[in-house]
C-alpha cells in the first residue's frame, strides 16, 4: 500500500509537469492552430539562464524566476520573428517552421555555448526527501506538485476572470469573431505566446531541478511527452492538455512500478499503445475542444 | 537496357576514375571522418575528434607517417543520425579513403560498418564500447575501447571484493551500451551475488521515480545499484535516488566520464565508475592533457579526447607495420597490433576480432574530485561472451 | 448623408469572383437591406467590408474614412460591428462573458461597460435571466439575441446583421425584426443581409438584391416588394 501512495505521488509529479508543457502547447495550437515544436527549446532556454545565472552566484530563488522571464520573452520573440509571418498559412507551413525554429535554436546551442551537457548549480536542498512514516517524498517532487497546482489555479484565474484571459478563450474558439470584437489579433496570439514561454519555463526549472544539467537537445523528449498528452486530452483543448498530462504521467509510472521485469522493455510501446486506444475509445481526446474542426485564425 | 546499364557503368567509373586520382596521392593517408559533431553523439565524437586532430598534427609534423606518408583527414558531420552515418560513409569512401572513422556508439557505426566492408577499408569508433559492434560489423570493424563486457567485469569483481552482495540493475534497451549492466548482472551472479532486479529505463527518461521506489521497497536491501546510464538520465537518477534516501553503491560506467558527474554535489559523492584511463602524475595522459590545454586553450574534461589521440596511434601503427596506404594491407596489420603505446593504456588487437585489450581504470567521486580506485585486470574466464541481439 | 459607401467591390477565392463591382450606400438612421438567395455573394460583401475577408478592388468609405486594409479588430472602434451569419456565440463562454468581450473597445471605461450591459438585459430579459449559463446550452433564438446584443455592447453607429432569422422558429424570427426595428429607432443605422424577404422588405427603408455576385436591382422597400425583380433575381433569370 505505501509502495501505491509513493508511486501514485511519483504519477501526480511526473504528469504535473506533463500537463504544464501539454497546456503550453495546447494553448499556442487553440489560438493559431500550431503546434509549436520549438516548445521544447524554450525550456532548454530556461535550462542555460539557470546554469549562467547560477555560474554567476545567483541563489536559485532568484535564478528561477529570472529563467521564467527569460523563457517569456524568449516565446514572444519566436512569435515576433518566426511565427507572424506564416500566419495565415496553412498548418503544415507552420508545423514545419517550428521545427525549424527548434533545430536553428538547437544548432545555435550547440555552437554557441556546447554540444556537451553543461551542469546548472542546484541547491542540495532539491535533492533531499521529507519523509513521512516509511513514505519520502521528494523535496523537488513537493516543489513539483505545488508549483503545478498554482500555475494551474493562477492560470484558470487569469483565464476566466480577467478581460485578456477571456479574450483568449473566445479566440480559441471563433478568431474571425474575437476580432469583430475588437480583440487586436496580435495582442492576443502574443499573450499566447507569453503564457506558453511562461508555462515552458515553470515546466523547464522543474525539468533542470530534476536533472542538474542542461544540453542543447534537452527539450525534445519532453515537447514530444506533451505532444502525445496533448492529443490524449484532445487538442486544442486546455482542460483536456491537463487531463492528458496526469494520463500519460499516471500510464508512465504505473507501467514502470507493476509490469514485471521481463515485460519492462516494452514499457514505452505499451504506454503508447494504451494512448492509442484511448484514442481510439476517445477519437477527439480526453476532453475534446470545444470547437473540434473549426478553421483557426 | 543492357546498353544503358553499360554507359551508366562507364560513367560512373570515367566519373570515380576522374575523381579518385584528383585527391590521393600516393605519399598521402586520406582518413575519413563520419563522426557526430552535432547532435546526441557530439559530446563524445567532438572531443575524441580534437583528440584526434592533435595526434594528426604531430605526426604531419613530423613529416608524416615513419616520414613517409602525409596524413590528409576528410571530416563530415553525421549530426548523430544513423541514415546520415552511411551517407557520409559512403561519399568518403567514394573520395577514395584509406581508413574510415565512424561515431563513437555502436549503433550508428553498424551503419557504416557494413559499407566499410564492402568497400574493404578498415572502420575504427573511437569510443564505442559495445563488444558485438566488431563481431556484428565485419572483418573491417575495429573498437577502440574497453568492451562493455570487459568494464562490467572488473566493476563486478570490484563490487564483490566490497563484499556488496544484493544488486539492482538499471539498463535501457535502446542502445547496446546502456545494456552493458546485463554483463554486469551476468558476472555478479557468477561471483555469488544476487541480483534483485532488473529495471529499464528509456533514454532520454527523465523521471525516474517509479524505479527508485522499486529499489527503496526491495527486501533485503539493496546494496549496489549498477547501471550504464549516461547524461541527461544519469544525473537524474542519482539525484532521485539519493533524495529518496537509497545509500546503496552506485557503479557507473565510462558514459559519465564528464564533467556533470563531478558537479553533482552530494548525490554523486561515492559514486564509481569504469573509464578508460586516469591521469596519474607523470603519465602519458597527463602529457596529452598538457598537450591539449595548449593547442585548445583550455583543460579537456573528458577521457575521449585522450580516446581521439590514442585511435589516431593506432592506425598510425598500422600503416608503419604495413608499409603502405593500401586498405587490406593496413586492416590486416592493424589486427595484428600489439602492445601498442596509447596515452590511457597499451592497445592491442592481436588474437582479438576487434575488440582491443585495454586497461579499464576504476574511478571513485571524492568531495567533487576524481579519485583513483585501481586499474585491475578482469579475471579472463569471468568475461561474458558478447551478447547478440 | 451617408454613412456606409461602397464602390465597386470585388472579392476573389482563388479563381472564383464571389463578389463583382458591388456598389451600395446605406444613409445615417436607415434600414437597408441586401437580398439574393443562397451563393449570391451578400456575406461575402458583408466580410468584405470588416475585413474579414480580403477585397480584390475596390473602395469602402465609413462616414467619409477609407476602411480599405484596415484591420477587422479596428472598425468596431470607428463604430462598426457585424453579427455574424450563424451568431458564432463563444459557446465555452457564459453569456455574459460573451457581452462583456463585445465591450471590450470601450477600453477601461467600465461605467458605460455596465450601462451596456443592463440596457443588453433590459432589451434582452432572457439574457439577464440566462446570465450565468454557458451559451452554448442557449437555444437559437437565445444566441442569435446574445449575438446581437454582444454586437450593441461597443456602441456602434452602424451594424451589420447577417441572416439573424437563420433557422429560427417563426415567432422568434417575429420578435428579432421587432428588434431590428427598436435598433434604428435609437439610432442605429442598419444594414441587413436577408433570405427572408418579406420580412426584410417590411422593416427596411430601402433593398439592394444581389445574384451572382453583382447587384441585380435596387430600390425603396416598397418599389421593391411591387416588383418582379426580386423573384426573377432569386430564379436567376436577369
Amino acid at each position: 500500500m505505501e509502495i501505491f501512495i509513493q508511486q501514485t505521488i511519483n504519477a501526480i509529479s511526473l504528469g504535473g509537469t506533463y500537463a504544464l508543457l501539454a497546456l503550453g502547447l495546447a494553448i499556442v495550437f487553440s489560438i493559431m492552430g500550431m503546434i509549436n515544436f520549438a516548445h521544447g527549446e524554450l525550456m532548454t532556454i530556461t535550462g542555460y539562464t539557470l546554469m549562467y545565472c547560477g555560474l554567476a552566484g545567483f541563489p536559485f530563488l532568484v535564478a528561477a524566476p529570472v529563467a521564467i522571464g527569460v523563457a517569456i520573452l524568449a516565446a514572444v520573440i519566436m512569435e515576433r520573428v518566426a511565427f507572424r509571418p506564416v500566419r495565415n498559412s496553412s498548418g503544415a507551413t507552420m508545423l514545419v517552421t517550428s521545427f525549424a525554429v527548434a533545430v536553428i535554436l538547437q544548432t545555435l546551442f550547440q555552437n554557441l555555448i556546447s554540444t556537451r551537457s553543461q551542469a546548472v548549480i542546484l541547491p542540495d536542498m532539491l535533492a533531499q526527501s521529507i519523509h513521512f512514516g516509511s513514505l519520502s517524498i521528494g523535496i523537488n517532487q513537493i516543489l513539483s506538485i505545488s508549483i503545478t497546482l498554482v500555475v494551474l489555479v493562477a492560470l484558470n484565474w487569469f483565464l476566466r476572470r480577467t478581460i485578456l484571459g477571456m479574450a483568449m478563450r473566445a479566440a480559441a474558439e471563433d478568431f474571425s469573431v474575437t476580432r469583430l470584437m475588437g480583440v487586436r489579433a496580435n495582442g492576443v496570439i502574443a499573450g499566447a505566446f507569453a503564457i506558453s514561454g511562461a508555462l515552458a519555463g515553470v515546466a523547464g526549472v522543474l525539468w533542470v531541478a530534476q536533472r542538474a544539467s542542461v544540453d542543447p537537445l534537452m527539450g525534445f523528449i519532453p515537447v514530444l511527452k506533451a505532444f502525445i498528452a496533448a492529443i490524449l486530452g484532445g487538442l486544442g483543448s486546455l482542460t483536456g492538455a491537463v487531463a492528458g498530462g496526469f494520463a500519460l504521467g499516471f500510464i508512465e509510472i504505473y507501467l514502470a512500478a507493476y509490469l514485471p521485469d521481463h515485460i519492462q522493455p516494452y514499457r514505452e510501446a505499451l504506454a503508447l499503445g494504451m494512448v492509442i486506444l484511448l484514442l481510439l475509445l476517445r477519437p477527439n481526446g480526453l476532453v475534446p475542444a470545444f470547437n473540434v474542426g473549426r478553421e483557426k485564425v | 537496357m543492357l546498353r544503358k546499364l553499360t554507359i551508366t557503368a562507364c560513367l560512373t567509373a570515367a566519373f570515380a576514375l576522374s575523381q579518385v586520382p584528383a585527391t590521393v596521392s600516393a605519399q598521402e593517408l586520406v582518413i575519413g571522418t563520419a563522426t557526430g559533431q552535432t547532435g546526441g553523439l557530439a559530446p563524445y565524437d567532438g572531443p575524441a575528434m580534437q583528440g584526434f586532430q592533435i595526434a594528426v598534427d604531430e605526426i604531419n609534423a613530423a613529416g608524416g607517417i615513419g616520414g613517409k606518408y602525409k596524413i590528409k583527414l576528410i571530416s563530415k558531420d553525421t549530426r548523430s543520425d544513423a541514415a546520415q552515418t552511411s551517407i557520409a560513409a559512403q561519399e568518403l569512401i567514394d573520395a577514395g579513403i584509406s581508413v574510415l572513422v565512424t561515431p563513437s556508439d555502436a549503433d550508428p557505426s553498424f551503419a557504416a560498418a557494413a559499407l566499410a566492408t564492402d568497400a574493404k577499408i578498415p572502420a575504427f569508433s573511437p569510443a564505442a564500447s559495445s563488444p558485438t559492434l566488431p563481431l556484428m560489423g565485419g572483418d573491417y570493424m575495429f573498437a577502440n575501447f574497453p568492451g562493455d563486457n570487459v568494464q562490467a567485469t572488473v566493476s563486478a569483481e570490484w563490487a564483490h571484493k566490497q563484499g556488496l552482495k544484493n544488486a539492482y540493475i538499471l539498463y535501457s534497451p535502446d542502445t547496446q551500451y546502456t545494456t552493458l549492466p546485463l554483463y554486469f548482472s551476468d558476472v555478479f551472479k557468477k561471483l555469488g551475488g544476487n541480483v534483485a532486479g532488473e529495471g529499464t529505463y528509456t533514454i532520454g527518461q527523465q523521471d525516474f521515480s517509479a524505479e527508485v521506489t522499486k529499489i527503496k521497497s526491495m527486501n533485503p536491501p539493496v546494496d549496489v545499484v549498477m547501471t550504464a546510464a549516461y547524461e541527461p538520465d544519469f544525473p537524474a537518477f542519482i539525484r532521485q535516488l539519493r533524495a529518496a534516501g537509497v545509500t546503496a553503491q552506485v557503479i557507473g560506467s565510462d558514459g559519465i566520464d564528464s564533467p556533470t558527474t563531478f558537479s553533482l554535489g552530494q548525490a554523486a559523492e561515492g559514486l564509481v565508475f569504469s573509464t578508460a584511463g586516469h591521469a596519474t602524475p607523470g603519465s602519458a595522459l597527463e602529457g596529452f592533457n598538457k598537450k591539449f590545454a595548449a593547442k585548445y586553450g583550455k583543460e579537456t574534461d573528458t577521457i575521449f579526447s585522450a580516446i581521439g589521440y590514442d585511435l589516431m596511434k593506432v592506425i598510425e601503427a598500422g600503416v608503419m607495420a604495413a608499409g603502405s596506404t593500401e586498405p587490406q594491407a593496413i586492416r590486416d596489420a592493424v589486427a595484428d597490433l600489439e602492445n601498442i603505446k596509447g596515452v590511457t593504456s597499451e592497445i592491442t588487437y592481436k588474437g582479438t576480432t576487434g575488440m582491443p585489450v585495454r586497461q579499464v581504470t576504476l574511478i571513485r567521486v571524492k568531495e567533487g574530485e576524481r579519485e583513483l580506485v585501481g586499474q585491475p585486470s578482469p579475471t579472463a574466464d569471468l568475461v561474458p561472451a558478447p551478447r547478440m541481439q | 448623408m451617408a454613412i456606409l459607401t461602397v464602390e465597386g467591390l470585388h472579392v476573389h477565392y482563388g479563381a472564383v469572383e464571389a463578389v463583382r463591382n458591388v456598389t451600395l450606400s446605406i444613409d445615417d438612421g436607415e434600414i437597408v437591406t441586401l437580398l439574393g438567395a443562397n451563393g449570391a455573394g451578400k456575406s461575402s460583401t458583408l466580410n468584405a467590408i470588416v475585413g474579414l475577408v480580403p477585397s480584390h478592388s475596390g473602395q469602402v468609405g465609413f462616414r467619409g474614412e477609407s476602411l480599405v486594409g484596415l484591420a477587422t479588430e479596428h472598425l468596431v472602434r470607428l463604430g462598426i460591428t457585424l453579427t455574424p451569419e450563424g451568431r458564432r456565440v463563444f459557446g465555452s463562454l457564459t453569456v455574459e462573458e460573451n457581452l462583456l468581450l463585445g465591450s471590450m473597445p470601450l477600453g477601461k471605461a467600465g461605467d458605460q461597460r455596465k450601462d451596456n450591459l443592463d440596457r443588453m438585459f433590459g432589451l434582452f430579459p432572457i439574457l439577464a435571466q440566462r446570465r450565468q449559463q454557458v451559451a452554448g446550452t442557449l437555444s437559437g433564438g437565445q444566441q442569435q439575441m446574445l449575438a446581437i446584443a454582444r454586437s450593441l455592447m461597443s456602441s456602434p453607429k452602424l451594424l451589420l446583421l447577417d441572416e439573424p432569422s437563420l433557422g429560427l422558429a417563426p415567432q422568434i424570427v417575429d420578435t428579432i425584426f421587432d428588434q431590428i426595428v427598436a435598433l434604428r429607432d435609437s439610432g442605429i443605422t442598419i444594414l441587413l443581409v436577408e433570405q427572408n424577404v418579406a420580412m426584410s422588405l417590411e422593416v427596411a427603408d430601402r433593398g439592394y438584391v444581389m445574384a451572382a455576385g453583382s447587384i441585380v436591382t435596387s430600390g425603396t422597400a416598397k418599389d421593391l416588394s411591387s416588383s418582379h425583380l426580386i423573384e426573377q433575381a432569386y430564379l436567376g433569370h436577369e
